[in-house]
């Protein structure tokens, strides 16, 4: 019960911050507008980041399974069709 | 039967939904800010057609190929088309919005650096898609 109590509160801060942040940070005067670009560019570099950092994880994930566990691995261990001899 | 912990599980569910949640929240906000139109942006009809850019300003000025803007000011541009689909695009502002027949689309933008600027068509529509161009002439809005 806890452990899920504290997983929704890392997900509320998670999603409120960057909207609290930019909630205040637009001005709409004359003369002080949002500049699109900005803003599309920023999302698209922290997207990028978000994107990469996935990828690598994932795919370090994989690359680390599949070294760890192939079959000259000294630490491989016989699976019970090898150790017994039935298929 | 042994019964495992299954924290690793949920601190992986816990970084799937945080990650997902956190992207899905910022591009929410971006979407947010870039389509709030201010109240006082200048209205521009922008028509796109087999293979040029009209844009008709409020006072009734039309311009062809090219359109002259202010810095410090906002524009709203609704654009359409005449024929087929285009779509509008000033890549250094990152304006683009397709100009569909029968239907008038809405983006926005508040020019900040004087120059000339690439005006081009973005949606295939036809032999001379390629070269359906126009100039931006962004001038200085303080003088």
């Amino acid at each position: 019960m806890k452990s899920i109590f504290g997983l929704f509160l890392v997900l509320a801060i998670l999603v409120i911050i960057p909207i609290v942040d930019y909630a205040f940070a637009a001005g709409d005067e004359p003369g002080q507008y949002v500049d699109r670009r900005v803003i599309i560019w920023n999302l698209f570099y922290r997207m990028m980041t978000v994107a990469f950092t996935v990828g690598a994880v994932v795919s370090g994930t994989i690359i680390w399974l599949v070294w760890r566990f192939r079959e000259s691995n000294p630490k491989a261990t016989p699976t019970p069709y090898e150790k017994e001899g039935i298929w | 039967m042994g019964h495992h912990s299954n924290w690793a599980e949920w601190i992986y569910i816990g970084v799937v939904i945080s990650l997902m949640a956190w992207v899905g929240s910022e591009a929410w906000n971006a979407e947010r800010l870039v389509d709030h139109i201010p109240a006082d942006a200048e209205v521009i009809k922008v028509t796109g057609q087999q293979w040029f850019w009209t844009f008709e300003h409020e006072d009734g000025t039309i311009e062809k190929g090219e359109l002259h803007v202010k810095t410090g000011k906002a524009y709203k541009f609704e654009v359409t088309s005449k024929d087929v689909n285009h779509s509008f695009n000033i890549h250094d502002y990152v304006v683009l919005m397709d100009a569909v027949p029968g239907r008038i689309n809405t983006v926005w933008f508040a020019p900040t650096d004087v120059g000339e600027f690439p005006i081009q068509c973005r949606e295939y529509c036809g032999l001379i898609h390629y070269n359906m161009r126009g100039t931006l002439y962004v001038e200085d809005g303080s003088t």
